[in-house]
């Protein structure tokens, strides 16, 4: 590594907002470099004389900073190592701290020697779409070239290790938002504030002032631009009504003025000053009245042969590096202009002694600038253009033509000129993005030769329009322009506006027209050196004349199929140079190309910023039981938890050293031979009341409602309006006008819906409320031959006997000393209570019934032997053993569906359609296997024969498979076409199920594979 | 053998195992955000028509006070409060011991008269929330414009991804949300506070 000098491209720039006192220590590739406070990576690298900073994507060539912010295409790099290493900043945005790591992202093996260069000089070779010409044969090479493409195109490197850092979202309610914090955007603020409007001005640079902060000799109502940007920022701070955010880009602009923008909190901050306490970036979700779009323009460069050289910049980076950062990018400087934008920096470089040459595109030049250069002692060319830049790995000169007065052609040869920097302006371009995000479009406007927008054509949707956006590039003009503006946006909410103490105008001098000149001729008719449009994807402008002579038409098309205006600058510099390029070549006017479309993100934000406080454990909700602290520690405290829905509930509760399927055997048979609890907390409750509960579950529910006494339970499957099963559940008359209803757990929200709809919309007239009591109750099932001494030893006030507790009631009583709901209801096929509480004793409860069935050796289980026990007895698991296609028929479960019910109920209509009704559906049975320790996969097709050659018809699938531990066997239920008559006839009841290529002989039985009498519950 | 003499129920706020009663403290000015959960409050849910006299006037009767049918206000009485959720729901909020009282009162006043009355005691928690950036912090978890938010007006709003009823209490806010997002949401503040420095307020009176 070598270290070098204080760089004497550094000049002491009374007005740079660098701070000399403070050096800063940083390394880029591997070198050590020194910058000051205030600097960006790019204007520090510029300030060391680093030219190359990176490998173009295709051609490997060598290329350096072009920009001075988001638009830069060029200086991508990898900052900060290990969990902070953020891929692919551009070196313009990164400002500088001590002991910033910088690498580079492009260039292999290294940034003076690329191997993709090699390829380049083949270049012609490598046209517009040559992926597609020239990898497509053999078809078996290409994982062979994708795998060499991809390493050509990546860039920057993800961390690999867990990000330490956190990240939130902020959400704004704001009367105004205004979008860029340049003269207009705080003017704008500035007004509004004064009115009383609640303003929030963000703006993406470390300091507000926008381009002033590059133009400090400008002079606004007799004050130098510094200290009116000061001014303004001081009368803005002082307002409580105002917020300004620095580092803040808004990136997106959604419907109803919902902008997003994301701050960068900490990132400038060397390591030892950042705050773990403090977020690394925060998402700002703002929601505004008004909104003013203040986001200026981009410089567009002009297009020329080898304008990609390293030292090849745009004029108004040249200007901001020297003025703003107190860098001369060169000694020996060329600017090729087609219009006045470019003087007034060519001048401040010149009157600090740095030897400038301009070229103009015009013939007719602005006597005013031209007077002020012959002052300065400066060259210029006029009606020049540049053909080509000449150099090796930086440019070094540049060979100009005569053009044409009106025809953009060579009409003769012009001399060559040295230089060691060479700046272009070919006018500015508006930045629309935001303007267009939500459908809005620019419109080209001639006279500026830019894609603008209006400053007031969005007014009715809120959305106002300031300064250079509008394509109002005069500083004057745009101030006074943006009064009227915020005036007009200020009358419609009614306020008046007090402009007092403001003096707008400049000292700018009057601007002349521009030339209508994107790419400049070399004579050569296409045979001369490379002219870049997109510098990051490398096209070039022969890339666009070929897409359109391959009979691409349409600008979009012309993207897609040249690159053109991808990649992480979006083609901020490239676009407008393109969409003119292709309008050329289709012989068309640039607004009849038209624009490609403006989708946000602006500029790319990170994952994490738009994950905000959505990781580790608020990634999701988790909804837990009242129960949660004791399964988390019971026995061994191993539980493992299982989502469902949202819930989180336990899964199995292994013993030390067991795996789920000791653990779940071991539950099963616990729970069968003796006696398990389940918390069953998590199943959905509805409440619902009034004289018509009764007809309205009619309804709702495919079985009768009508007849079920008080203090009985009934079973019940939910159709929807196609006949299709979509919930079940157990629900309980409390009285004539009480019913409680359960629902599956993930359902119970969609089910409470579904009742408020159809309650709402079509059946006003039955009287019933409903409220969801889901997380009042907390329930634990007792589940075995044991369940009912477990509980006759908690519950006194409750004749739990045979006769008098039946199967399917319910009883009020006390358990433990709590008032409790008991319903002798069983999803495993035992003797089972479900007990219900408050669930502010639901953990108390648990408990005490843990205790009072030790001596049975009680034992929890969790939804997997939940699901086993449940299957023995072919019982369903909606949204499982269903999928929204299948009809209580094709479960065979006729006997839950009413179909004599005086009112019809959802969904009975749709069973007698052709389809839904017809006898060969898919139907579920249950499935056995010949070797009983063998467990289907589930999810296995289910086919006819063990001969899979193709087509193989598919009759069904496995729903659910298990190991049965009380049965000694693998059982299992899934669909099969017409499976409830092949059931019955032994010559059709063999099917094969096909998973991890093998098919395995499968007979299909009964789904209820345990007690198919009910002896086990019915004691 | 147990007997009923035995039992000593014992009720677990939602809140219960963050152990928040033993890291209380009176809030100062060191930490931009103080919060705790009011726990074991009464909450009953309340449906019924505003249209129709015969609820209204039964409800008055039960509650000592008119129910309030303007949308998303609230009522602050002597045992507690009432909440306007929707055109046809309320939720009454009082202390845990007045809850079954208050529950027989408005079933036998409304006996015959559509109406629901429902307890949900078990399922809802509140939480108060103050501080000085009080406001920030839940800016971070709502979406709701909480400078829209007048004293008297409850919302039900976004919360993360999950949503809460809200309102202001005092100089801060009370949020009330069901049980089983408890453990969420109390994370999510949490979170969301850290920045400004989190901690949990001595609660000064209980129905908060």
């Amino acid at each position: 590594m070598t270290s070098k000098d204080f760089s004497k491209s550094r000049i002491a720039h009374k007005n740079s907002r660098v701070d000399l006192s403070k050096p800063l220590n940083f390394t880029f590739d591997g070198t050590n470099y020194q910058g000051f406070a205030g600097d960006t990576l790019a204007s520090a690298l510029l300030a060391n004389g680093v030219k190359i900073v990176a490998r173009s994507f295709k051609y490997g060539r060598p290329r350096g900073i072009i920009g001075s912010g988001a638009e830069e295409p060029n200086a991508l790099v990898q900052i900060d190592v290990g969990a902070r290493t953020t891929p692919d900043l551009k070196a313009t945005q990164v400002e500088l701290y001590d002991g910033l790591v910088a690498g580079r992202t492009s260039g292999w093996p290294s940034l003076t020697f690329d191997l993709k260069s090699i390829g380049g000089k083949f270049s012609r070779f490598m046209p517009a779409g040559f992926y597609y010409k020239t990898f497509k044969f053999p078809v078996k090479m290409w994982p062979l070239y994708e795998n060499i493409i991809r390493r050509a195109a990546g860039y920057g490197k993800s961390p690999i290790e867990a990000d330490t850092e956190t990240y939130d979202h902020k959400h704004h309610h704001v009367d105004l938002l205004v979008v860029g914090g340049g003269a207009c955007g705080l003017l704008s603020a500035l007004l509004a504030g004064r009115s009383g409007l609640n303003v929030l001005l963000v703006d993406d640079q470390s300091e507000l002032g926008g381009y002033l902060l590059s133009l400090p000799y400008m002079n606004i109502g007799g004050l130098n631009a510094p200290t009116w940007t000061t001014k303004i920022v001081d009368e803005l701070c002082s307002l409580p009504n105002v917020t300004l955010l620095s580092r803040t880009t808004a990136f997106a602009l959604h419907d109803m003025n919902m902008i997003q923008a994301v701050e960068l909190m900490q990132d400038h901050l060397p390591h030892s000053a950042r705050n773990a306490a403090l977020r690394r970036e925060r998402m700002h979700r703002i929601r505004a009245t008004k909104v003013v779009l203040a986001t200026g323009a981009f410089e567009r460069p002009l297009v020329f042969g080898n304008n990609d050289l390293p030292g090849i910049m745009t004029a108004s980076a040249l200007t901001t590096y020297f003025n703003r950062y107190g860098v001369a990018c060169g000694n020996n400087v060329v600017i090729m202009t087609s219009n006045d934008l470019a003087y007034q920096g060519a001048a401040d470089l010149a009157a600090a002694g740095i030897k400038v040459t301009l070229v103009d595109n015009r013939e007719n030049i602005n006597p005013e600038w031209a007077a002020k250069f012959k002052q300065l002692n400066v060259q210029i060319y006029v009606g020049y253009g540049i053909a080509e830049a000449v150099g090796s790995t930086t440019v070094e000169g540049v060979q100009l033509v005569k053009l044409d007065a009106l025809k953009n052609v060579v009409t003769g040869s012009g001399p060559f000129v040295a230089c060691d920097v060479l700046a272009s302006s070919g006018g500015l371009s508006p930045t629309v993005h935001l303007f267009c995000h939500d459908g809005g479009r620019p419109q080209w406007d001639e006279s500026r030769l830019a894609f603008v927008v209006s400053a007031n054509g969005r007014a009715d949707s809120g959305i106002y329009c300031a300064g250079a956006i509008t394509g109002v590039f005069a500083l004057q003009e745009g101030l006074a322009k943006t009064k009227d503006t915020v005036a007009e946006m200020l009358n419609s909410l009614g306020k008046t506006m007090g402009a007092s103490g403001l003096t707008l105008t400049t000292d700018e001098i009057a601007v002349t027209p521009a030339r209508h000149i994107f790419h400049v001729p070399d004579g050569k008719n296409g045979k001369g050196a490379k002219a870049f449009v997109d510098y990051q994807n490398d096209v070039a402008v022969t890339d666009i004349q070929l897409a359109v002579r391959e009979n691409y038409r349409s600008i979009e098309h012309i993207k897609r199929y040249t690159a053109l205006g991808f990649g992480t600058d979006q083609g901020k510099l490239s676009n407008v140079n393109g969409f003119a390029i292709a309008a050329e070549a289709l012989g068309k006017t640039i607004p009849e190309v038209g624009t490609t479309t403006y989708r946000p993100a602006y500029t790319p934000v990170s994952f994490a910023a738009l994950a905000g406080a959505h990781v580790g454990d608020t990634f999701e909700p988790r909804r837990y039981t009242a129960m949660q602290n004791t399964h988390e520690t019971y026995g061994s405290g191993t539980t493992e938890l299982e989502p469902v829905g949202q819930w989180m509930r336990p899964w199995y509760y292994p013993k030390l050293g067991e795996d789920i399927h000791a653990a779940v055997n071991r539950e099963c048979l616990a729970t069968r031979n003796s006696v398990g609890m389940l918390d069953a907390s998590t199943l959905g409750k509805i409440d619902i009341r009034g004289k018509d509960v009764r007809e309205f579950l009619n309804r709702i529910y495919a079985n009768s409602w009508t007849q079920l006494a008080i203090g009985k339970c009934r079973y019940g499957l939910m159709l929807d309006e196609t006949g299709m099963v979509m919930d079940d559940g157990v629900t309980a008359c409390i009285s004539d006008t009480h019913f409680l209803m359960t629902t599956t757990s993930g359902g119970a929200a969609r089910v409470m819906t579904w009742l408020e709809k159809w309650h709402q919309t079509e059946w006003p007239e039955l009287e019933v409320y409903m409220t969801s009591v889901t997380d009042h109750w907390a329930t634990a099932a007792v589940v075995g031959p044991k369940s009912r001494e477990v509980l006759a030893k908690l519950c006194t006030d409750i004749d739990l006997s045979k006769d008098a507790f039946k199967f399917m009631d319910w009883c009020d009583g006390t358990v433990a000393g709590v008032p409790a709901r008991v319903f002798r209801i069983s999803f495993s096929g035992e003797l089972a209570y479900e007990v219900n509480v408050d669930a502010s004793y639901g953990d108390y409860m648990w408990n005490a019934l843990l205790e009072a069935g030790s001596e049975f050796d009680i034992t929890p289980y969790g939804t997997e032997t939940m699901h086993v026990l449940r299957a023995e007895k072919g019982f369903i698991i909606v949204g499982q053993d269903t999928d929204g296609s299948v009809t209580p028929f094709d479960l065979d479960m006729a006997w839950a569906v009413g179909m004599k019910k005086p009112y019809s109920f959802l969904g009975k209509r749709s069973l007698a359609r052709s389809d839904t009704s017809r006898t060969n559906r898919k139907q579920l049975v249950g499935l056995l296997t010949e070797d009983p320790n063998f467990v289907l996969k589930e999810g296995a097709q289910l086919i006819n024969s063990s001969d899979t050659t193709p087509p193989v018809p598919m009759l069904g699938h496995v729903t659910s498979s298990y190991y049965s531990a009380f049965l000694g066997r693998s059982i299992a239920m899934g669909f099969v076409i017409d499976g409830l008559k092949r059931r019955e006839d032994a010559t059709q009841n063999t099917v094969y199920a096909w998973a991890d290529g093998k098919a395995v002989k499968v007979q299909i039985v009964s789904s209820v594979f345990v007690d198919a009498e009910g002896a086990r519950h019915n004691v | 053998m147990f007997n009923t003499s035995q039992f000593n129920p014992v009720m677990q706020s939602p809140l219960h195992h963050f152990g928040l009663a033993a890291k209380q403290e009176a809030a100062n000015s060191t930490k931009g955000v103080w919060a705790n959960e009011i726990p074991l409050l009464g909450y009953i849910s309340l449906r019924g028509n505003a249209q129709n006299t015969a609820f209204t006037k039964a409800a008055k009767q039960a509650l000592g006070t008119a129910l309030h049918t303007q949308p998303c206000s609230m009522a602050t009485l002597s045992w507690g409060s009432i909440l306007w959720l929707a055109p046809d729901e309320w939720l009454l909020i009082c202390d845990r011991t007045q809850r079954p009282i208050l529950q027989q009162s408005l079933e036998t006043s409304l006996e015959g008269i559509h109406s629901q009355v429902a307890d949900n005691s078990g399922g809802f928690t509140s939480v108060l929330l103050q501080g000085k950036n009080a406001n920030d912090v839940l800016h971070h978890c709502t979406v709701y414009d909480l400078n829209a938010l007048a004293a008297g007006k409850v919302v039900g709003s976004t919360f993360g991804k999950t949503s809460v009823f809200l309102h202001k209490q005092d100089d801060g806010y009370k949020l009330i949300f069901r049980r089983s997002f408890a453990d969420y949401i109390w994370r999510y503040l949490e979170r969301s506070a850290l920045t400004y420095g989190f901690g949990i307020a001595t609660l000064t009176s209980k129905a908060g």
